[in-house]
């Protein structure tokens, strides 16, 4: 089977290369970080050039100033959010799609706040200004341009971020959740026109020209990366089914036939997001790594049943058309930073480590391996690791077993108390780039390890599946 | 957060949040001196000629009306007219005399007998004031008649 | 020469020099452009299309927004005696346009090079240099009897402008307020130097009533005549030198 997909690995070059790289990503991903902040500040400022510093000299007017920048804040973080979750390419090949989600995560609850507190605040201010006339506050308020609109675009971004909430989420099934999550396009849109006919800030000039770019931005950034590029590069590739093939009891490996899949750059390591055109399965997309470095008409995915959604794929029939987004993701050659490289994985996490190792420049003597599984069963595409590694004189290590009930680690029991560590296992780790996937948790647990060890974070890599 | 990008953040931040501070008061300056006409000073003196622009943003040339300001006289509100950029008068609106009380001179409408009112004729005027007539009206109208008359 | 032409529902005459029949068609363009924009007896003006919801005054034009602008600052200045806004909540800017016309006219005729002229539209009146006869001699209307003149005084140097307000035939823009059960004045007559001004102030003192006509007099550099209901006058000191023996 690996004959159909003899891939061609993109090399890097030598050391100074990949250092010249490592320090432009992190440009990148400093400007972003930038941006993000001076974007809040910008929403601030904006209040600012209109003569808003002179704006706080009652009770009165202080109060209806601070619920103005409030509602400008929340919102530029709202947008950011937005831009967050477009998985726009600059974005993704700077920080990757994960981290971005997780800062869009972040943000959540920062943005809801301030939007509350946009809301109260301003009528609190005309309250005053009404003498808490009940009466008069609640027409006053009502009767601005757009204001019932604003305020239902209020409450569904309340049901979107509670039904976000770790401890809510739980309780909905996935397409519940996304579901909920999808009103929160709704909310924003229902909350512009308020903003644009109402107040002095956004009313004209500069600033409104500015308010709508962003919003501009924000829209146009999901229209185009999550709907019109993949919806042109699904077309335009034709993909379908072209074989599943068993590789345990519950996991399949699908191989997947289209045209010219080298034009949409995807190197192992990255995932996709897919979308089956079955009965049952098209209304929900899956992001599922490749397992092995494509070509030009073949790509490979392995799955394993761990829920509804993925355990309809399993049972995907050859000639099934597939969508795609993507590729996402920087679990690849081109994060490297270090002359090394250290690759250890779990479970079905080996699927991006075995893709990645396929398509990565290695040279005999840089790269070791090591696999992880609690038992036998879990084996999976273990042997084209090992012949990989062997082709690339890579070090492959399997470590096997259950780990100790009493402690939390990231190892088997039997090799804990042998005294294993990741320095033994990696005696080059500081002078590599680690890259970590499998289970969250477990995830986690490598990378405490590492960062104990001296790792510098811009060294590990992992590729998280639950996000 | 690595150091260099909350560096830079914290710069930007406070770089944008500055330039729209600016932005904001040059704005506000430029509308800022309010225009009034106020009556000025002592009884029988003439009033200050008030050139106040029609438009809503006030142009460099006008009457400006200061705040109270406390002096060893008492408090005065002080009025400037400006033209061709030059300041070419200044009067003093308001005198408060030791026991700080007021002295202002009023302009006041009082009451006024039509006895002693001259009277007049449409034929010794240029123009008649009224309140607002049709074109309609406008015929039966002292003004009309004035037009026609051509003077 | 005199000249006269119809336009925003009343009658203008401008008064000028021998050869100024030039400029008087120009004149006439200033009145018909505001009157395209703020007639609310033409359906299709700006200012009726915004009254019907068609237009939101947050895309009207510029020169909408100056005259708005200028009308909801003098409605602060005068405590909310002026207002542009009708009891069934549409806008009239009627007070104002004119008013601003009648100023742009003027300035427009000192840029001719013309200094000696008087503009009257519909009984606001301002003028510049010299009458025909000397001084510019202006008469107020007695408003219980529309054929006669209660006094008559001269325009001049800082008192340039007459505006008179009367709950008469277009009293339209003028709405008492309500804390006057009845409107105190039958006519309120204004002198500035300034057109806007004294039709402003003559417009808020006819709803404001007598508290108003002390404020005004009392901020503004204005003189004014106010015909009580009963016939009798309350005038300031400057009328008064001027209308007296």
């Amino acid at each position: 089977m690996t004959a159909q997909l003899t891939a061609r690995p993109r090399p890097t070059g030598p050391r100074s290369d990949r250092r010249r790289q490592y320090r432009r990503r992190a440009r990148r991903s400093d400007l972003l970080v930038t941006a993000l902040w001076a974007s809040g500040a910008a929403a601030a400022a904006l209040f600012l050039s209109v003569g808003g510093a002179g704006q706080f000299g009652t009770i009165a007017d202080a109060i209806t100033s601070l619920g103005i920048v409030t509602g400008l804040i929340g919102s530029d973080f709202i947008l950011v959010m937005l831009v967050l979750a477009a998985r726009v390419p600059f974005i993704d090949r700077t920080v990757g799609h994960d981290r971005a989600i997780a800062v869009h995560r972040q943000l959540g609850k920062p943005a809801l706040y301030l939007l509350l507190a946009h809301g109260v605040l301003l009528l609190v201010g005309y309250g005053i200004a009404s003498g808490f006339n009940l009466v008069t506050w609640v027409v006053d308020t009502w009767q601005l341009p757009d204001m019932p609109l604003a305020f239902i675009g209020l409450g569904l971004l309340v049901a979107v971020v509670v039904t976000s909430l770790v401890a809510v989420r739980r309780k909905f099934s996935y397409e519940g959740w996304h579901l909920v999550h999808l009103l929160s396009y709704v909310a924003v849109a229902f909350a512009i026109p308020h903003q644009l006919s109402n107040g002095a800030v956004l009313s004209q000039g500069p600033q409104r020209v500015y308010w709508i770019a962003l919003y501009v931005l924000a829209f146009g950034s999901i229209i185009v990366y999550r709907f019109l590029e993949p919806l042109v590069a699904s077309l335009r590739h034709g993909i379908r089914v072209d074989k599943v093939i068993e590789v345990a009891p519950g996991v399949v490996s699908i191989v997947l036939r289209g045209s010219h899949l080298e034009a949409l750059g995807a190197t192992g390591g990255q995932f996709f997001v897919w979308r089956f055109w079955a009965p049952g399965m098209w209304w929900h997309a899956h992001p599922i790594s490749l397992s092995a470095a494509p070509t030009e008409n073949y790509a490979r995915i392995t799955v394993r049943d761990l829920g509804t959604g993925s355990r309809a794929i399993t049972t995907v029939a050859p000639g099934t058309r597939v969508w795609l987004e993507g590729p996402y993701g920087i679990f690849t050659d081109s994060a490297r930073t270090a002359p090394k490289v250290a690759i250890i994985a779990a479970g079905i996490g080996i699927t991006p480590a075995r893709a990645l190792l396929e398509s990565s420049a290695i040279a005999p003597g840089e790269a070791t391996v090591l696999l992880r599984a609690s038992s036998e069963n879990e084996q999976w595409l273990w042997q084209e690791v090992a012949d990989l590694s062997v082709e690339k004189g890579a070090k492959y290590f399997e470590m096997v077993g259950r780990r100790s009930s009493r402690a939390s680690t990231w190892m088997s029991a039997v090799d804990q108390e042998r005294g294993v560590t990741l320095r033994s296992v990696f005696p080059d780790l500081l002078n590599s780039d680690l890259y970590i996937c499998g289970p969250s948790a477990w995830i986690d647990l490598v990378e405490a390890d590492a960062r104990r060890a001296g790792m510098p974070a811009h060294q590990i890599h992992a590729e998280r599946f639950d996000w | 957060m690595r150091t260099r990008a909350a560096l830079t953040s914290i710069f930007a931040s406070v770089g944008v949040l500055i330039i729209g501070w600016q932005a904001g008061s040059a704005a506000m300056s430029t509308t800022q001196p309010s225009v009034t006409a106020t009556s000025s000073g002592t009884s029988g003196g003439t009033t200050s000629t008030t050139t106040t622009t029609t438009a809503t943003v006030a142009s460099a040339d006008g009457t400006y009306t200061g705040d109270d300001v406390n002096t060893r006289f008492g408090s005065v509100q002080v009025e400037i007219t400006i033209s061709s950029g030059q300041i070419t008068d200044v009067t003093a609106l308001q005198l408060t005399d030791a026991d700080g009380r007021s002295r202002q001179i009023s302009n006041r409408a009082a009451p006024i007998l039509q006895s002693e009112v001259i009277a007049a004729q449409s034929s010794n005027v240029n123009n008649v004031s009224g309140a607002t007539y049709t074109s309609d009206a406008y015929l039966q109208s002292l003004q009309s008649a004035i037009d026609k008359a051509g003077l | 020469m005199r000249g006269t032409f119809e336009t925003m529902g009343t009658v203008a005459s401008i008064v000028l020099p021998a050869d100024g029949e030039r400029v008087v068609a120009s004149i006439r363009r200033i009145f018909d452009d505001a009157d395209q924009r703020f007639s609310l007896y033409r359906v299709e003006s700006e200012l009726s299309r915004i009254n019907a919801g068609e237009l939101s005054l947050m895309s009207a034009s510029d020169e909408l927004r100056a005259a708005y602008a200028l009308a909801m600052d003098w409605h602060l200045r005068t405590a909310g005696a002026f207002t542009p806004n009708r009891p069934d909540g549409a806008i009239d800017l009627n007070g104002v346009v004119k008013a601003m016309c009648i100023s742009r006219a003027g300035e427009m005729l000192f840029s001719s090079g013309l200094g000696d002229w008087s503009v009257a539209v519909g009984g606001d009146i301002l003028c510049a240099g010299h009458s025909p006869t000397g001084e510019w001699n202006t008469g107020i209307v007695d408003p219980f009897d529309r054929t006669a003149l209660l006094c008559s005084l001269p325009l001049g140097a800082g008192r340039r402008a007459i505006a008179t307000s009367g709950s008469a035939e277009r009293g339209d823009h003028i709405w008492t307020l309500e804390r006057d059960a009845a409107a105190e004045f039958v006519q309120v007559t204004v002198i500035a130097e300034d057109i806007c001004i004294a039709d402003a102030l003559a417009t808020a003192i006819m709803s404001g009533g007598r508290e108003m006509l002390d404020l005004a007099t009392d901020t503004w550099a204005i003189d004014a005549l106010a015909v009580m209901t009963d016939g009798s006058l309350l005038a300031t000191p400057g009328v008064r030198s001027r209308v007296t023996a």
